[in-house]
């Protein structure tokens, strides 16, 4: 239920790769001014609405409803986060993020590493039809199923608990792909069948090949599972409640209501934000190059 | 006949909280005399009273001003912990609601209900404790227990606050017109009728560009509050759509707020009708007890507002809710403890204080302290005086079935769609005809 | 990317007792113990790899599958969501969605959110990726600042634009107004209420396009540019006439993969006013807020798995016609 919804795919390219990367190292030419002016504008508008929630979420609503605009932030941020944190279970939700984005991260890596391993790297019966159905089921939008999910979550009694969230979401196929994609380039053939000759278990060599080879690619779909699962909204809204919710369900509280004061509502989002925010100044790099290598794969 | 043990708490000086031990005789009744002075004595059964310790949870939406009650509470009943879930509105209460009752867990041991949805849950009254008790009798007007008793007599649901409805408007605004702006005159100026409310309004037209009120959807719903049947029959058929009533109210809000263009055209609750108490909006609106609250919340730093005691149509209830315990609840008897306490007079005087909820309990009215009540940020308005005083002029109780939430949501986004301008008064009541159809 | 070449720790010799570890029951010592390990080792290598991709398939089944044709069952019954299963009804249920306008309405906005958020997302991220394409300085800087508004989650996304989208009193409006524009009433207005949300949905994916676009770009060979340019042709010129080209199935693959996002857009026209119905007249209810009306505020749980299953049939449709122009393009590239 949280695969990206726009997934990295490959070039259609059909040139060898090597040889383009040294083409690349020839530069065309230096860039004009008028790519960083555009890049500047790109960046402001990407950078704005963020700073714009801040600077309204650091002044009290009368300065907002006074009608003047301004991009200066004014002196109130802490006062209305701690309303926002008062207001909101937050602290509950920001666990509850990091519970169920850990949790999904970690096991959706888990799983499409194996079936990676088995469709990239082992022979069996069946295996080009399954692995095409993979392809396919990564069209099913497994979103449409709410109706009886929620009969099934219903049933197990699972209405409000995280594990209604956690499990419906251990479903990746683009996991499964993505990482087959990545094995079969990372991990060379011969290494495995010198460690079948050498009379190692299929599951030695997953544990002890596969496993660290497999390393930079699942720390990718990690990263990306955590994300998209963080920013889910969509069933975690239809099955937690408002006393036990996930960051954007507890987000949306502060603008459902009978009065909205602005300033509340864009603290609570600066709030929510910072953690995802910080998690992308660490690992942004990382993030440019998996939706880049992501997309050249194939 | 009774046993009871009753300890008065060290730190309750004005309210006894009576702790109940039964020894093996569950059908107590209270026998206190007055309920204003004891607040929920009822039964308890033998387990919880033997020590152990309970955990309920209370789910409310909005505000019910329930924040500084339940410290007192736990501290009569030491025995008792109530954790306190919030939803914003009662929409999505009422989302909340259905989905933990679809569920079969999941939901609080005493859950808030807005009227408008309350009829919705009598069709599964099955699922809820009858919370009949002889320590709430009379506790509440023949309405408000109504509208919470099934076809089988059960009572499902306590009353927490009422809706009764005045005018509230900007004196800075009228006077700026050149009319009257204190509270006499003005709710003489208003009148008693829908005509007269009207005309004053077409008087303040002509003066002023600031627009009458602030939507045809709040109007049209303080109109259709005062109509016996409107949505539905009693035995179930639907007669929204050819009711002549409802076809008539729409049509009289329509011409007032449209072709006298006396509505700002601000939709409740919409961000530009939040903005618009901070920009002179409108000058007056119709103001069940709750909306007090609402008003200063949103009119922060601005003067002028003030109520008047009179209602077009005598009086009108809008809004109020009841608790009610599911039976999902694994503590009925100590959940229908909680529910009696608070919806005890004296704790939804506290909470009206607090945050404006009208208690909807007959003793209530009389009360000092309720009649003391004034705010401040409405030129000091005795609000307390007012709305009881309105709410004795309640005296319509609009039947409501299963889709009168539906319903009646169809309606409201066929006034808004008015206003919007994206459909004419009459495309918009045949689209609220196929919605209503829709509903199957 | 680097690939680890590191063999086992304590991988054996040939001569070595191989797994004996892992095989605590294996009799040691034996002469025939080879040809059991033979057998053994081969019904590894045919039995593991359904052990490894088991997981995901149990997985889809009961959370992917199951439910999707559970859905199929629900929608041929009236079903509440309390009161729960109720008659079989055979297809009414479809029929009454399709009878009634709603279901139309409801598709016409979700495809124009669809269009108004792919077509200009794939342009600026062209442009964008482009920009990054250039032979800048502080290249990664650049990459990070365009992705900076996918780590934003939608509904703190929305909760931002909707206070800029304020249709009296929103920042927007009040620009607009400087420069002598009438506001735009985003929240009455059919097709401006799907610009809104579409720029919510651009803000959020269009770095995120541009950088797959740059990784396309980066594969161009050169020396079509060098050859462009010795025949004199400008910056713009190659843009339009070998960038572009060259990225076509890139640019089909982005929009095949927002379409299935896209159909199923929900958290932005839920959160766009208070009351999360897709607006008075239904200017920009979606499918899957239809969908979810039905379903939880209505309570009619037959309908909204019928609504469901033709979202499914949309989905799928429009999946197929993708596949199809790509094999072509795919095959017009090859030949």
């Amino acid at each position: 239920m949280t695969a990206p919804t726009l997934v990295p795919v490959r070039a259609p390219e059909p040139t060898p790769a090597r040889r383009r990367l040294t083409r690349n190292a020839i530069r065309r030419s230096q860039a004009s001014p008028v790519a960083y002016t555009f890049l500047i504008i790109v960046l402001l508008a990407s950078v704005f609405p963020l700073w714009w929630s801040f600077v309204i979420g650091s002044k009290d609503a009368t300065a907002i409803n006074s009608g003047d605009v301004s991009l200066i932030p004014g002196g109130n941020f802490l006062v209305n986060a701690r309303t926002v944190v008062d207001t909101l279970p937050f602290w509950k939700a920001l666990a509850n993020s990091i519970i169920v984005s850990t949790a999904v991260g970690v096991a959706v890596v888990l799983l499409s590493t194996m079936a990676g391993f088995a469709f990239a790297k082992l022979r069996f019966r069946g295996k080009g039809v399954l692995l095409v159905f993979v392809i396919a089921t990564m069209a099913v939008p497994t979103q449409l199923g709410i109706v009886p999910l929620f009969i099934v979550m219903s049933k197990l009694g699972w209405i409000g608990s995280l594990g209604a969230v956690i499990v419906p979401s251990l479903v990746n196929a683009f996991g499964v792909f993505w990482m087959t994609q990545y094995l079969k380039e990372a991990l060379p053939d011969e290494l495995i069948e010198a460690a079948r000759v050498d009379g190692a278990s299929i599951f030695r060599i997953f544990w002890n090949i596969a496993l660290p080879a497999a390393r930079p690619g699942a720390a990718m779909l990690g990263l990306f599972t955590f994300i998209a699962t963080w920013t889910n909204f969509f069933w975690p809204f239809i099955v937690l409640d408002p006393g036990n919710p996930t960051l954007p369900v507890a987000l949306q509280q502060l603008q459902a209501r009978y009065y909205v004061d602005y300033s509340l509502v864009l603290a609570g989002v600066v709030l929510a934000a910072l953690p995802l925010i910080i998690v992308f100044a660490v690992a942004g790099r990382q993030l440019v190059s998996g939706i880049m290598q992501g997309a050249v794969k194939g | 006949m009774t046993t009871r043990a009753t300890r008065t708490t060290r730190t309750g000086t004005r309210y006894k909280a009576v702790a109940t031990v039964s020894i093996g005789l569950l059908a107590l009744s209270a026998c206190s005399s007055s309920s204003t002075t004891e607040p929920g004595a009822g039964s308890t059964p033998a387990g919880a009273a033997g020590g152990g310790q309970v955990t309920l949870t209370l789910a409310t939406f909005n505000q019910f001003g329930y924040e500084d009650l339940l410290p007192e509470f736990e501290k009569s009943h030491p025995n008792i912990k109530v954790t306190h879930k919030k939803a914003a509105t009662s929409n999505e209460a009422r989302d909340n609601f259905n989905t933990r009752l679809a569920a079969g867990s999941g939901m609080a041991d005493v859950e808030a209900v807005e009227v408008d949805w309350l009829p919705e849950i009598l069709q599964y009254s099955a699922k809820f404790t009858d919370l009949e008790n002889p320590s709430v009798d009379g506790r509440w007007p023949e309405w408000k227990t109504k509208a919470a008793t099934d076809a089988n007599g059960a009572l499902v649901g306590y009353g927490t606050d009422a809706g009764p409805e005045a005018i509230c408007y900007r004196g800075d605004l009228l006077k700026a017109a050149g009319f009257p702006s204190d509270r006499e005159s003005v709710a003489k100026w208003l009148g008693t009728s829908w005509e007269s409310y009207f005309a004053a309004g077409q008087q303040f037209a002509a003066k002023s560009k600031t627009p009458f009120f602030d939507s045809l959807g709040a109007t049209y719903q303080g109109m259709i509050n005062q109509v016996e049947k409107t949505y539905e029959d009693t035995d179930g058929t639907v007669i929204a759509t050819t009711n002549p009533a409802v076809r008539k109210v729409y049509d009289e809000v329509v011409k007032a707020g449209i072709d006298n263009k006396l509505s700002a055209k601000l939709q409740q609750w919409s961000d530009d009708w939040t903005a618009s108490y901070q920009k002179n909006g409108f000058a007056t609106m119709l103001c069940p007890g709750w909306m007090v609250g609402v008003i200063e919340g949103n009119a922060k730093g601005v003067k002028g507002w003030d109520i008047a005691n009179t209602f077009p149509g005598g009086g009108g209830n809008w809004g109020g809710s009841y608790l009610v315990v599911p039976k999902q609840s694994a503590h009925p008897a100590e959940a229908r403890e909680l529910a009696d306490w608070l919806t005890a007079p004296e704790q939804q005087i506290k909470a009206f204080q607090k945050v404006g909820a009208f208690p909807s309990q007959v003793a209530a009215q009389s009360s000092p302290e309720l009649a003391a009540v004034k705010v401040a940020s409405f030129n000091n308005a005795p609000t307390g005086q007012i709305f009881s005083d309105r709410f004795k002029g309640i005296s319509v109780s609009p039947f409501k079935g299963p889709k009168y939430f539906a319903i009646n949501d169809a309606m409201q986004k066929a006034l808004t769609r008015i206003e919007d301008g994206t459909s004419t008064p009459a495309a918009s009541w045949d689209k609220f005809t196929a919605d209503v159809q829709a509903l199957g | 990317m680097t690939v680890t070449t590191k063999r086992p720790p304590d991988s054996s010799g040939p001569a070595g007792p191989g797994g004996g570890d892992r095989l605590p029951t294996r009799p040691s010592g034996i002469r025939p113990r080879s040809k059991l390990r033979q057998r053994l080792s081969r019904l590894d290598g045919a039995v593991s790899p359904y052990a490894y991709i088991s997981p995901f398939f149990i997985l889809f089944a009961i959370v992917g599958l199951f439910p999707l044709l559970y859905t199929l069952w629900v929608s041929l019954h009236q079903w509440n969501l309390i009161g729960g299963q109720g008659d079989y009804v055979g297809l009414k249920n479809f029929t009454d969605v399709l009878g009634q306008p709603f279901f139309w309405k409801a598709l016409r906005n979700t495809l124009s959110i669809f269009v108004l958020s792919s077509v200009p997302q794939v342009i600026f991220a062209l442009l964008i990726a482009a920009a990054l394409d250039s032979g800048l300085r502080a290249k990664a800087f650049w990459r990070m600042s365009v992705l900076l508004p996918y780590v934003i989650a939608p509904v703190a996304v929305v909760l931002i634009f909707n206070d800029l989208f304020g249709d009296k009193f929103g920042l927007i409006n009040q620009v607009l107004g400087y420069v002598g524009i009438d506001p735009v009433q985003w929240h009455k207005d059919t097709l401006s209420s799907h610009v809104a949300i579409a720029t919510m949905v651009n803000f959020r994916w269009t770095g995120y396009n541009a950088l797959i676009f740059l990784a396309a770009m980066q594969t161009v060979p050169r020396d079509y540019y060098e050859a462009a340019l010795i025949d004199g042709a400008g910056r713009v010129r190659t843009f339009f006439s070998i960038t572009i080209p060259q990225l076509r199935a890139t640019i089909i693959f982005v929009v095949i993969t927002s379409t299935i996002g896209g159909l199923q857009i929900f958290d932005e026209p839920r959160m766009f006013d208070q009351y999360g119905q897709g607006g008075a007249d239904r200017q920009w209810q979606t499918l899957t807020i239809y969908l979810y009306n039905i379903g939880w505020t209505q309570k009619n749980f037959g309908r909204a798995a019928a609504i469901a299953w033709l979202l499914f049939l949309i989905i799928i449709v429009f999946a197929l016609v993708n596949f199809v122009v790509t094999q072509r393009i795919a095959s017009r590239e090859s030949r």
